[in-house]
């Protein structure tokens, strides 16, 4: 293509090059540097840390809110924001025990899936359609979803009696605990997803600039739908796990699981504003949580005071992260 | 009043930089720089994007502190890299992206951070008093209640040089003052500004606009690739020797018009209504056209582009693609499904600023570098430096993000979009807005490039001389009206007679 009117051809435009200093890796690794940290500390303080049972027990442990943060990393990288996940989890936990003793298991956990993705279909389409702030709307819905759980369940704890209910979240295969090697392939696809699909990267322009993705054509309002939809799922998922681990499906176990989430997903990095952030960063931040919480059981350390250290971590990663963009 | 808060106009110096330079970690964004700016003057800086204006600017504002060199304001030795310390010396600057808080009035936002009071309230009325004394001073009529959001771009301009009068500035720093401003409102920032030279204040401006600079200016200096290239009274200046200044050489201007061979009507709009916005405004467009909308700011030609690429939800009116009659597109999806794009007046509002330049320009068609589903980065690479060809575009800097880059570039990222993606009709509003002099012929050459190759084009640019250059017909505006079509041969002045031709028809 020739241009006609003669474009002037600039005398040597200041040169660039991609800057990749020693200074810029250390600094986007900084999370991985200090999980490293905090393993080696461990490994001192406890000699039984690296031993296998404990890792699978420490990991399978946190496997609810870990898939619950999977689906928040892919909310918050399109620019929302869920609440709810909490309540969902709760829903997924008693309608899943509920169901169990009266269909066969494959069926209950298929309806206690599709309970949680209505919810998060719900939620997506009171933030795209309704154009509720996601804050507002998933704090009205934690309180729908969280209320529903309880009329459903008469508000008293479902005790499921039959072996197969325990082997979702109690079960082993090959010796690795199902419910892990679910997160681990959750996170493996959430991953790829994520990083190497048409619909991953459509999320990150959703969220860097819904504007800018609206004008080029990408159905931003579907998209973000999508996101808290999946979400819904994965933290019916963790309900499940959890019912499964207790043989209990009970209405008021979320505590604050939607917070850990969210907690997860902004100490790994990801942005609150939407745009960056990935699934390896929320993948560190569980485990960064998680070790650390084995660090505070391991000193027998009040369980107030690392709810106190963890709400400083969530702190410090987003100040970390906002001198970051400063600079 | 406004005189005990300004010396009398002094001889000698307001601003010396001496051998200033700034450097960005490798890049050297302003090299040894060595420049006067006389008191009471107004003193214009042009020069390309990145020629080194704005951080020259910067510097004095105190937001960049200089590498090395140093900075006087009236003799004294300026600490740099500090705004409190600039504002203390008088300098106040005013950007493209006004900071006006638009729920506040008028009045209030004068005297932001600065409020009067007595005993402790707030003293509306001496606020009021003051404001309306400034405002008269400057021959400008703004009441000081109105509430600052709905007031037109003008005016909140004008508020924001009020409040730097208020605040006793000296030295007022203006980037890029009239981008976005109607010629009519233009004239009137002009007399403002002698007014506040007559008033001792001195003005450092930066401008693409050659005309106005010209027009307006005592000295103009032109910068280039860093560089100070030289400095002389604006009537030294004429705009060939200005823009051969700012390139390096001279630039030969010839808007070549081909005959259009092409008469397929691809797009017909009939009756075009967006309630409070247009009336009633019909358009017919071919193949290998491009239709320039003239009128001025606020004649609702962004909002005609808007409309036909969905984003007006309540617009009314029957469109015809190919002759057959088709839906309003109700959002840019569906628009696009029509063959429609559209490239948004800001740039920003079309680019996602923090992903990558090739991200951005295939971000309208990421399915073509997939396959099932799978993205494949190689091919990625390849669509956008296909569609960047021909464009003047380190392709280096496609892996870069699209923040990084000048407005310019940026401009080309969302054309190359379209290159890319090859809709029907694009519709293009400002695409040269408050970019440099060699980015925006480039521009408007790939324009015609584009126009040629079969692409039907609709064109809005407040600089009517672009319209004219660059249409093969045009649609005037006029307060939300039609107000006639020119053709190829209309001057500006044709055009302007046309845009007021009209009486309002919507309030």
């Amino acid at each position: 293509m020739e241009t006609i009117l003669k474009a002037p051809t600039k005398s040597a435009s200041p040169s660039w090059k991609p800057t990749i200093t020693m200074a810029s890796v250390i600094w986007r690794g900084m999370i991985i540097w200090l999980l490293i940290a905090l393993v080696i500390l461990c490994r001192i303080l406890y000699p039984g840390f690296l031993a296998r049972d404990n890792i699978f027990n420490i990991l399978t442990q946190n496997v609810q809110v870990g898939l619950i943060a999977l689906g928040m990393t892919f909310v918050m990288i399109a620019g929302g924001f869920d609440l709810s996940v909490g309540a969902i989890y709760a829903a997924g936990a008693t309608v899943y025990a509920m169901e169990a003793k009266v269909m066969a298991l494959p069926l209950a956990a298929l309806l206690a899936l599709t309970v949680g993705l209505i919810a998060g279909t719900t939620n997506g389409l009171i933030v795209t359609r309704l154009r509720v702030n996601p804050f507002v709307a998933t704090l009205g819905t934690t309180s729908i979803f969280g209320g529903a759980a309880y009329l459903f369940s008469h508000s008293a704890p479902v005790l499921v009696d039959r072996p197969d209910f325990t082997v979702l979240g109690a079960g082993r295969w090959f010796g690795v605990p199902i419910s892990l090697a679910l997160l681990v392939v959750a996170y493996a696809i959430g991953s790829l997803l994520l990083s190497k699909t048409v619909y991953g990267r459509s999320l990150y322009a959703v969220g860097g600039n819904p504007e800018a993705a609206r004008l080029a054509g990408l159905r931003v309002g579907f998209l973000k739908t999508s996101t808290y939809a999946l979400v819904g799922v994965l933290s019916a998922l963790g309900g499940m796990i959890i019912a499964s681990r207790l043989s209990i499906g009970q209405a008021d176990i979320a505590g604050t699981m939607s917070l850990d989430a969210i907690a997860i997903v902004i100490i790994g990095g990801t942005s609150l504003f939407g745009g960056s952030g990935a699934v390896w960063r929320t993948a560190v931040g569980l485990l960064l949580l998680a070790v650390l919480t084995n660090i505070f059981d391991a000193l027998a350390l009040d369980s107030n005071f690392q709810s106190l250290i963890k709400g400083a971590i969530v702190i410090g990663a987003v100040a970390l992260d906002a001198f970051s963009r400063r600079r | 009043m406004l005189a005990t808060a300004i010396p009398q106009r002094t001889a000698g110096a307001a601003v010396r930089f001496q051998i200033v330079r700034k450097q960005f970690g490798d890049t050297v964004a302003v090299k040894d720089v060595t420049l006067e700016v006389a008191a009471g003057s107004v003193h214009a800086l042009v020069g390309e994007n990145g020629a080194g204006k704005s951080t020259l600017l910067g510097m004095l504002a105190g937001r960049i502190a200089v590498t090395s060199g140093k900075i006087e304001v009236f003799g004294r030795m300026l600490q740099t890299g500090d705004v409190r310390a600039s504002r203390a010396a008088g300098v106040v600057a005013i950007y493209q992206e006004l900071t006006i808080v638009p729920n506040l009035s008028a009045c209030a936002n004068v005297f932001l951070g600065q409020t009067r009071s007595r005993l402790g309230f707030l003293s509306e009325r001496l606020m009021h008093r003051r404001f309306d004394e400034l405002c008269s001073r400057l021959g400008v009529t703004i009441p000081a209640h109105a509430v600052a959001g709905v007031l037109s771009m003008a005016d909140q301009q004008m508020v924001e040089i009020i409040r730097a009068l208020q605040s006793q500035a000296r030295i007022l720093l203006l980037d890029e003052p009239t981008s976005a401003l109607a010629p009519p409102e233009r004239e009137a920032l002009f007399k403002r500004i002698c007014e506040l030279r007559a008033n001792g204040v001195t003005i450092l401006l930066v401008s693409h606009n050659l005309d106005e600079v010209l027009a307006i200016a005592d000295e103009i200096s032109v910068c280039r690739d860093g560089r100070l290239v030289s400095t002389a009274p604006a009537t030294a200046w004429t705009k060939a020797s200005l823009v051969a200044a700012m390139l390096g050489h001279a630039i030969s201007h010839n808007p070549r018009r081909r005959p259009r061979r092409d008469f397929d009507r691809i797009l017909h709009a009939e009756a075009i209504t967006v309630p409070g916005k247009i009336e009633n405004i019909s358009i017919t467009m071919s193949r290998s056209e491009i239709v320039g909308l003239g009128g001025l700011v606020g004649s609702g030609r962004t909002t005609l582009l808007r409309a036909l690429s969905g984003l007006e939800p309540e617009a009314a009116g029957r469109l015809f693609i190919d002759g057959e009659e088709r839906e309003l597109p109700a959002s840019p999806s569906q628009a696009l499904d029509l063959g429609i794009a559209l490239i948004p007046e800001d740039r920003k509002q079309g680019l996602v600023l923090g992903m990558t330049a090739q991200e951005n320009i295939v971000l309208a068609d990421l399915g073509a570098t997939a396959s099932a589903g799978f993205i494949s980065e190689q091919r990625l690479r390849n669509c956008a430096v296909n569609a960047i060809r021909g464009y003047e575009f380190d392709r280096r800097r496609l892996s870069g993000m699209a923040g990084s880059l000048s407005g310019g570039n940026q401009q080309k990222l969302l054309l190359a979009r379209w290159r890319h993606r090859r809709p029907r009709i694009l519709l293009a509003d400002e695409p040269t807005r408050g970019i440099d002099i060699g980015a925006k012929e480039e521009i408007l050459g790939n324009l015609r490039d584009l126009a040629d190759d079969g692409l039907t084009i609709l064109f809005v640019s407040s600089e009517l001389e672009e319209v004219v250059a660059v249409s093969d017909r045009i649609q005037v505006l006029s307060a939300g009206r039609d107000a006639g079509c020119l053709n190829a041969d209309a001057s500006v002045s044709d055009i302007l007679s046309a845009a007021f031709s009209l009486k309002p028809a919507v309030a």
